[in-house]
Parts: C-alpha cells; sequence; structure tokens
C-alpha cells in the first residue's frame, strides 16, 4: 500500500540503481539479436537477474513472469523485429524498485503500475533495433571495400562495430523507459495506486492468460484452443478434487 | 481455386510463411512457382523437407503450376502461393492463375535497386511488372508478417525523402 | 591440408557474434564471412583470399542455432576444393540452397516450439515464488540449441554436403509441431494452475475458474484476427481493473 510520508527525496531514480540496471541491459540486449542467443534476454531471466542485483529478486520474478508470455509469440524471424521486451521487464523492475525507495510507494499494486507504463514502451525498441539495422547497412558498404582491397581486419571490425550498435541501441531503448516511466509512474501513482492495488490479485492473473491468449491465436497448431481448454480443465478439475 | 495468400518472397519457403503466414491463413497446401527450385532436385528436397508433412508442398515452374491450378485437382485445398520474383508472378497471371491481392514480402537488395521499405527493394523492372499487375486488376500491398500493417506498395516508392522504414 | 581443432573452434566460438552486424541488405553476410575468416585465412592463399571472404560476405540468412552446421559444411567443401578435390555441388548455392530451409526448421523448432515450452515450465516454478526459475528455464531451454550448435557443426565438418541428410531422415518439421502441441497442453496447465491459486487466495468460489477459458478463447481469436497485444494488454487491464473498482462480484452470478 502507499504509504504517504517518507517522501524526503521527491521523485527520481537512484542513479546506482539507473545504472545497475543499464548493465544488465547491455549484456540481454545483445543477447536479444546480436550475440550468444541464450535466451538471457527473456523476460524471466532478465527482470530476476536485474531485481537480483538490486536486492529484490522476488519483484523481478513477479515481472518476469507477467512480461514473459507477452510477446512469446512474435518470432524474430528473418528481418522481422518484435517489440523488445527485455528491456520492458529490465526497466520496470528498476522503476518498481528504484522509484519505491524514493517516492515510498510499494506493494504489488505499484510494480504493477511500473510495468503497465513501461509495456507500451516496447514500440519504441523496435523503433531503435530498426535504426541499429539500418546503420549496419553503411558498415557493410564499408567492409566491402575494405574486402576488395584486402584489408580484412578493417572488414572484421566494421561486424564488431556491428555489435556496438545493437549495445548502443539495447541502451537507448533502457533509457526511454526509464524516462518515460520515471516521469510518468509518480505522476500515475496517486490516481491508480489504489485502482491496481485493489485489482492486484486479478491483474497477476491476466496478463499471463493474455500471452497465453496471444500465442494459441498465432501458434502454428491445429486446434490449438481446443487443446487448451482440454488441458486447463484437466489441470483445474484435478487441483479442485484433489 | 482457393487461393488464401500470393506472396512475392525472394527466400520462398522459410520462418515468416511457415510460422507466421501459415497459421494466420489456415493454408493446407504451398504452391511454390519458381524455375531454379524445380530445376534442382537437391533443391527441392530441402524445400520439401522444411514444411510439416501434413501441408502440401508443390513445386514447379510457373508453367507446371498454372496447368495444376486449371486442372483443378486444388480446389479443395486452401492455398498458399509463393513467387521469387514479380517477373514470375506478372507472368502467371497472364497464363490464366488469377489472384485478386499480392503480397509483398521480402525483395532483396541488388545493384540498381530502389529500396521501398526494410525488406523490399525494388529495381525498375518490378515496378512496370507490379503496375501492369494492378494494371489487371490485382490489388498490390506489402506486408512482411500478419503482425505487420497491409500498406498499398506506391505509397512506399520513395520520392519523397528521408522517409523512414515501417 | 585439413583444419587444425584450434581454428575450427574459433570458427565456432565467433558464431555465436553471427548476428553481430545483422543488416537489411544482406542480414547475417558479413557475419558469416566474420566468423569463416580464420579459417578461410588458413585454407586460402593471398591471391584466393580475397575472392573467397567476398563470396561469404554475400548474403546469407539462416537460424543462428544451424548456422554452425551450415559453417562445418562450408569449410569441408573449402577444404576439399583446396584440396583438389573436385566438390559435388558449388559452395555458393550450397548455401543458398540450405539458408532458407534451415531458417524455416530453426524457427518452428526453437523461436516457436522450444521457446513457449521451456517457458511455460520455468513459469510453473516462478508462479509458485521459486527464484531459482530463471535458472530452470536457461537448463531446459539451452540443451537442445548447444547440442545443435556443437554436435552441428561437428557434423556439418566431417559430412559436408551429406549433412543435409540429417535433415531429411529424423523430420524435425514435424518434431517441431509437436513440442508447440506440448507446449500448449503445458500453457493450459500454467492457465489453470494461476487461476486456481487466484481463486484460492479471494475465495472465490472454484467453479468460477473455469471461465477463464472462454476468456482466453475469446482473446486468442482476437490476436488470431490481428489485434495487436499492446492494445490486448492495455484492455484487459483496464477491465480489470474497473471490475474491481465498481466491485463486480462473480460470485454473486452464481
Amino acid at each position: 500500500m502507499a504509504k504517504a510520508d517518507s517522501g524526503e527525496k521527491g521523485g527520481g531514480l537512484p542513479v546506482v540503481d539507473i545504472f545497475l540496471g543499464s548493465l544488465i541491459a547491455l549484456i540481454c540486449g545483445l543477447d536479444r539479436v546480436a550475440a550468444l542467443q541464450l535466451m538471457v534476454s527473456r523476460p524471466i531471466v532478465a527482470a530476476p537477474l536485474v531485481g537480483w542485483l538490486l536486492g529484490q529478486p522476488e519483484v523481478g520474478l513477479q515481472v518476469g513472469l507477467l512480461v514473459e508470455l507477452l510477446w512469446l509469440s512474435r518470432l524474430p524471424v528473418g528481418a522481422v523485429i518484435p517489440p523488445d521486451d527485455t528491456q520492458v521487464s529490465i526497466a520496470a523492475t528498476v522503476l518498481a524498485i528504484g522509484l519505491a525507495t524514493t517516492t515510498g510507494f510499494q506493494g504489488i499494486g505499484f510494480v504493477l503500475l511500473c510495468l503497465l507504463v513501461a509495456i507500451p514502451f516496447g514500440k519504441c525498441g523496435q523503433f531503435f533495433d530498426r535504426y541499429a539495422r539500418t546503420c549496419n547497412g553503411g558498415s557493410l558498404r564499408r567492409a566491402d571495400s575494405a574486402l576488395a582491397a584486402g584489408n580484412f581486419a578493417v572488414a572484421e571490425h566494421q561486424h564488431l562495430l556491428g555489435l556496438c550498435r545493437f549495445a548502443v541501441a539495447a541502451l537507448a531503448t533502457y533509457l526511454a523507459i526509464i524516462l518515460g516511466g520515471g516521469l510518468l509512474v509518480p505522476l500515475l501513482a496517486p490516481i491508480l495506486l489504489s485502482g491496481l492495488e485493489r485489482s492486484a490479485g486479478w491483474l497477476q492473473v491476466a496478463l499471463p492468460l493474455v500471452g497465453v491468449a496471444v500465442i494459441l491465436g498465432t501458434i502454428n497448431v491445429s486446434r490449438a484452443l481446443t487443446l487448451f481448454a482440454a488441458s486447463f480443465g484437466m489441470a483445474f478439475l484435478l487441483m479442485w478434487l484433489v | 481455386m482457393s487461393i488464401v495468400l500470393t506472396r512475392i518472397d525472394t527466400r520462398l519457403i522459410h520462418g515468416q510463411v511457415l510460422e507466421a503466414w501459415v497459421p494466420y491463413v489456415h493454408a493446407d497446401c504451398i504452391v511454390v512457382a519458381n524455375e531454379a527450385v524445380t530445376n534442382s532436385p537437391l533443391k527441392k528436397m530441402m524445400m520439401e523437407a522444411s514444411v510439416p508433412t501434413r501441408i502440401r508442398v508443390e513445386i514447379g515452374s510457373v508453367d507446371d503450376v498454372s496447368e495444376l491450378f486449371a486442372s483443378g485437382s486444388l480446389n479443395a485445398c486452401k492455398v498458399l502461393l509463393l513467387f521469387a520474383t514479380t517477373k514470375d508472378a506478372l507472368a502467371a497471371h497472364r497464363k490464366g492463375l488469377l489472384f485478386s491481392r499480392l503480397n509483398l514480402g521480402n525483395l532483396h537488395a541488388g545493384e540498381g535497386k530502389q529500396r521501398l521499405s526494410c525488406t523490399l527493394y525494388l529495381n525498375p523492372e518490378d515496378i512496370s511488372n507490379l503496375a501492369d499487375l494492378e494494371g489487371e486488376g490485382v490489388t498490390v500491398s506489402a506486408r512482411c508478417i500478419p503482425a505487420d500493417s497491409d500498406r498499398p506498395w506506391r505509397k512506399l516508392i520513395p520520392g519523397r525523402k528521408g522517409e523512414a522504414c515501417p | 591440408m585439413p583444419l587444425s581443432r584450434f581454428v575450427l573452434f574459433r570458427v565456432w566460438l565467433r558464431l555465436f557474434l553471427l548476428q553481430g552486424s545483422w543488416n537489411f541488405e544482406r542480414l547475417q553476410g558479413l557475419g558469416f564471412f566474420f566468423a569463416l575468416f580464420p579459417a578461410l585465412q588458413k585454407l586460402h592463399g593471398e591471391d584466393r583470399l580475397v575472392t573467397a571472404c567476398q563470396q561469404h560476405a554475400g548474403y546469407f540468412n539462416t537460424h543462428p542455432y544451424l548456422a554452425p552446421m551450415v559453417a562445418g559444411a562450408v569449410l569441408k567443401l573449402e577444404t576439399d576444393r583446396q584440396q583438389g578435390l573436385d566438390p559435388a555441388v558449388d559452395i555458393q548455392d550450397f548455401k543458398d540452397m540450405v539458408a532458407a530451409p534451415y531458417a524455416a526448421i530453426g524457427d518452428a523448432l526453437f523461436w516457436g516450439g522450444l521457446r513457449p515450452l521451456a517457458a511455460g515450465f520455468a513459469l510453473l516454478f516462478a508462479v509458485k515464488g521459486i527464484v531459482l526459475a530463471p535458472l530452470i528455464f536457461l537448463v531446459s531451454y539451452n540443451f537442445l540449441p548447444l547440442c545443435f550448435r556443437t554436435l552441428g557443426f561437428i557434423h556439418g565438418y566431417r559430412a559436408g554436403l551429406q549433412s543435409l541428410e540429417f535433415l531429411q531422415r529424423h523430420h524435425l518439421p514435424d518434431w517441431a509441431i509437436r513440442i508447440k502441441e506440448a507446449a500448449v497442453v503445458l500453457l493450459g496447465g500454467l492457465s489453470a494452475f494461476l487461476v486456481y491459486l487466484q481463486c484460492q487466495g479471494q475465495a472465490v468460489p472454484k467453479g468460477f475458474g473455469f471461465l477463464a477459458i472462454p476468456v482466453v478463447i475469446l482473446l486468442g481469436l482476437c490476436a488470431r484476427r490481428g489485434t495487436s497485444t499492446l492494445l490486448l494488454v492495455l484492455l484487459t487491464a483496464a477491465a480489470v481493473v474497473c471490475a474491481c473498482l465498481f466491485g463486480v462480484d462473480p460470485t454473486g452470478w452464481m
């Protein structure tokens, strides 16, 4: 529940939190496309990681649980760029933990508020990512002329420069969400927090269910909805009766 | 005849087609009209092997495919029709393989090609082919995957400078 | 002279950075050159090195987990050619031929199948509040991709052109569908678990939980028709908050 007193520091996020978050944002952001693909970038990993670094892994786990399924069905196939759920989950966790210490708002309702504010910013991740990839086209042309001249080290260097662009894009997305969230969350908190607090339990169910629904709607399985209904009914009955 | 999607994609069958479009349009048959793949048994085998067995795959030249459609054996299927080039699409349409909408997916970059969007690069010949198709009553639009919005291709032709890609 | 293990290992490591300079003109092209470069340098003399590098920096795109298999096979073909053996297929043709089918298979198997399955599995633990859930996700997800990346590379280098048979023999696209079906069933169980815990916590009659099925189906149909996820999330959240604020009491309807 929101604590009224405490606001001795006013709004604002602790710089340390932002910095620690940006480290994870960098590593996980690169994992998305540019390097490794070990799926450290999934919200279920990235958000608890930040939470753990900031001392509250359970907040990160909450965020990861809520975001993980939402855009899971948007596959990065070919030139398609899905919304940046990595940075959404990292930034939402940083906001929820950082703003709680400075503004005094706390609780699951506040985590949900930070998350709901952060989610629409996932779109700006697509923008930055696309920009990085467009700039990589310039690298390609420089690499081409370097290769033609037999200058292999330069060509290799151009490839690595692409990694830097993806890193910058990830950080830009992260900072955009932090900035937008840092401004919006303290404004919206007095209005929305009591409502969110009261509906927190149902929201925590609703968000993953939306994610499941989107997956079912777009997955390449015939009769996905039937399978889902059968499995849900079966599992639910078992838990109810046993 | 039941074509649920006609698409131009240099890569023909790949992830976007199988993972995004097939469930979206509920296709149960993929027809590929491409000369190069038809003439190479290895390419043909690879392409067939990348599709789940419950989806029927037909690969042939533009002539073969037109005949296949004319024979009526695909009438009961929901067909996803793929071309690699605008030339093939125009040739097929002129041979009587009538489709009313044409989706532009990926057309690769190359020498002398104009950039329409992140994934579409057209040369003057492509543009005149598409214009001809449009003249014959086909609605041409660009859409990489179903989650993107459908954009009429003419609006994408550069001219106005500095237009961001989608 | 075949490539030394050290060079192969360097190529394998560099394949993890395959998409580092992903661009809209040639997609993974430059990355593929970057990965193969240590080997190309060993194989080709000064005269052929430039053309070989330019060739491999051309258009290329496949799934990052299956790229090692392609890279291995390409290196085998390059080695054969260097030793004067006549390769059965042109190297560029080989790359063109396998890229799109491998991409399709990888997308279906890993992005479309394994990822939802592993996520659903790990979320079951996350719902229980087990902090190790991320680790469970990473381990259960990464086992198969790492196998494909490592063994695929070795297999590709040993078998060369014959590595294609692997794909035909195992019907991977059908496996992808099986994994996806398993993922759907698991997600059903996960949803039931979430809803059950919530009903228990709020002392709502359990039968009420079955209403989640039509709700999810409705949302799923919206998603299938192309409604954006963002819109669905915000609308659902607004609906839930309003319902709670205006004191809609579903237990009263039963």
